[in-house]
Formats: structure tokens, sequence, C-alpha cells
């Protein structure tokens, strides 16, 4: 008998944690859902307030004439677009921590060669796959997209053509990303490319990273040294 | 609405006629019902909330138009995109666009794919299977 109730009560005991469990995962499920929920609203308005930025810039450089004030217009454009980029591929990959610099590369040239239309400038890249923290993203970006865009725009004038070179790899602690063009070379007197790249210089700071910008003989050469330590 | 207008500048500059714009569900039914478009736009958030969905099914199966999905949450979409084509993510930028709708555009008029899918726009499967691209469905090892 009291073999019995004992076990009895074992058995009870076992239920009762069982159950216990079972609650606990089920509140736990539900929580995880509305995190991730909350999540993709996130993720959601960010995209879309990214979209209306981008709309409202493209709606007025249609309505402006003066020249000047167009190609501010446009910069501020391609500046909103990094940044769209970067959201996009971010909430694409599996890890929303990590970045995954080449890919993001490939997706900016593609965007932003093509839409220069510009068959005459060849692009050659030798991209290594190398990841740099989310928070890294944004900064890192802008400064990939004036350095591309002062190649495209100001190495190569209209009637010139050429080659942009773009590789990303491991060197010594650090990643390397060289922008080099077969274009005018150094001569950086435009107020416009000022503006790019002192966005360059202030978001390399940043990112504690190393600008060196040389004679390509012809054209420019441009490389980023991020460092890899910093970059967790 | 902002969305939309320089959307309908963007369609107009590949060559293509904007029909209208709608905000809510039933207006783009309705619209798309008396229009019948070759494509249609569809953002997956409409004014009335999420029906961007039922409204693209409604436009491929009743309408004779083809749909194709404008949205910043691709990964919420059905597997068999409810009937749309493609799906271009937001945010996208105005070349962006504009290569996927020359695409479609050449799609929808020979049948067939004119090269690879541009950056920024992904097709269905089953429009995929349609228009003849075999590496549509990344086949997993």
């Amino acid at each position: 008998m009291d073999d019995y109730s004992e076990s009895k009560r074992a058995r009870d005991r076992q239920d009762e944690l069982e159950q216990l469990v079972e609650d606990r995962t089920r509140e736990l499920t539900q929580a995880l859902e509305q995190k991730t929920a909350l999540l993709h609203e996130v993720d959601h308005r960010v995209k879309n307030n990214l979209q209306l930025i981008s709309s409202l810039l493209l709606l007025q450089n249609r309505r402006v004439s003066d020249p000047n004030l167009k190609a501010s217009l446009k910069g501020m454009l391609g500046r909103v677009n990094a940044i769209a980029t970067v959201h996009r591929r971010l909430f694409q990959s599996e890890d929303v921590q990590r970045f995954d610099v080449s890919a993001f590369i490939r997706d900016m040239v593609a965007d932003l060669v093509g839409s220069s239309a510009r068959d005459d400038i060849e692009i050659q890249l030798d991209l290594e796959r190398v990841d740099i923290p989310a928070a890294k993203a944004a900064p890192f970006a802008l400064v990939v997209n004036e350095l591309l865009t002062n190649a495209l725009r100001h190495g190569f004038p209209e009637g010139r053509g050429g080659r942009i070179f773009i590789g990303v790899n491991r060197l010594n602690g650090d990643f390397r990303i060289e922008i080099t063009d077969t274009g005018v070379g150094l001569d950086r007197d435009n107020t416009a490319s000022g503006f790019g790249l002192t966005i360059v210089q202030l978001l390399c700071q940043q990112l504690k990273a190393k600008v060196e910008t040389t004679d390509a003989e012809p054209g420019t050469r441009v490389v980023v040294l991020l460092p890899v330590d910093t970059t967790h | 609405m902002l969305l939309a207008i320089e959307l309908e500048h963007l369609v107009e500059e590949v060559g293509c006629h904007s029909l209208g714009c709608a905000m809510s569900s039933d207006e783009a039914v309705d619209l798309a019902e008396r229009l019948h478009p070759d494509l249609a736009l569809v953002d997956v958030h409409l004014s009335d909330g999420p029906t961007g969905v039922e409204v693209a099914r409604t436009i491929s199966r009743d309408c004779g138009g083809v749909a194709l999905f404008m949205t910043a949450n691709v990964k919420r979409l059905p597997d068999d995109f409810a009937g749309a084509c493609g799906v271009i993510g937001k945010p996208y930028s105005e070349h962006g666009v504009k290569t996927a709708l020359s695409f479609l555009t050449f799609c929808l008029q020979e049948g067939h794919v004119p090269g690879p899918v541009p950056i920024g726009l992904t097709l269905a499967p089953a429009y995929a299977e349609l228009w003849g691209l075999i590496d549509a469905i990344p086949q997993s090892a």
C-alpha cells in the first residue's frame, strides 16, 4: 500500500513538473514570437522610411533645373541609396550581426555603374568574403559609395573611358579595400567631390580606418585599411 | 502616395504607361477590373492593412493581369507568391526598379527572359519556369 502511494505521489509530482515545463515553454515561445514580430515591424518601418526619403529626393530632383542643385540632390540620393542597400542586405542574411562586405560591394557596383550608363568603363572585381559588424555597415557603405562615385564621376569625364578595379582582401590584421581607376588622376578641386572626401575622412576616423590616396599613373588608387581587431 | 507618384515617373521613363494608382485593396481591384493592366505593382501593406497579397491573387486570377510585389517584407510572402510574377524588395533604387521593369516588359512580350535576372528582382518559381529560367531555384546540396 505504502509503495503504491509513494510511486503515485512520484508520478503526480512528475506530471506536475512536466506541466510546468510545458506552460513555461509556451510562454517563452509566445514571447519570442512577439519579439520577432516587433523586429519585423521595425525592419519594415526602417525600409519604408528609407524608401520615402529616396523618393522625396527623386521627386525634388525632377522639379529643379539648376545643375548644381541637381548634382547635390543626386549626391544625397546616392548616399541614401547606399544606406538603403545596407538595410536590404542586412535583413536578407541569416546573421543580422554581421555584414558581408563583398556582397554589398557587388550590389553597389551594379547599381552605381548601371545607373551611370557608361559602357566605356570596365569594372574589375576581386572580392574576398569578408564580414564586418552590422553596426559599422552604414558608415562603411557611405565611404565605399563616395569613393566609387568619385571614381565614376570625376575620374572619367564624358568621352573618356577606362577601367575601375575594386578589391577586398585581408592584409596583416586589416581589411584592405582598394578602388583604383585609370581616369584623369588626382585633381580634386571640384566642390562636390570636396564634400564627398570630407565624408570619407570623417567616417574613416569613426571607423578607425586609414585612407591612402596615391597616383596610379594613370588614374587614382585609394586604399582603405580597416583594422580587423576593432571590428568586434 | 509619394512612393506611387515617384513610381509612375519611373514607369513612364522605361517606356510603359501608368494606368493609375490605388491606395486601398478595393480601389486596386476595382482599377484592375476596369483597366486590365499588363502589370500591377502591388505593395503588401495598403491603406486598409496587409491586403496586398489578396489583391495580387485577385489581379492575376480574375483580371488577366500580372502582379509584381514591391514590399519591405520579402520573406513574408507566400511560397506561391499569390500568383504574382515576382518581388522587388524595398528599399529599391531608381536604377533597380527601371532595370526590373525593362526586364519584365521583355518577359511579358517575348515569353522568355532576356538574360540573367537583375539584382533587386526575385522571380516567383512558377514564372521563372514559364520564362525559361533554369537556375531560378538554387538547388540546396
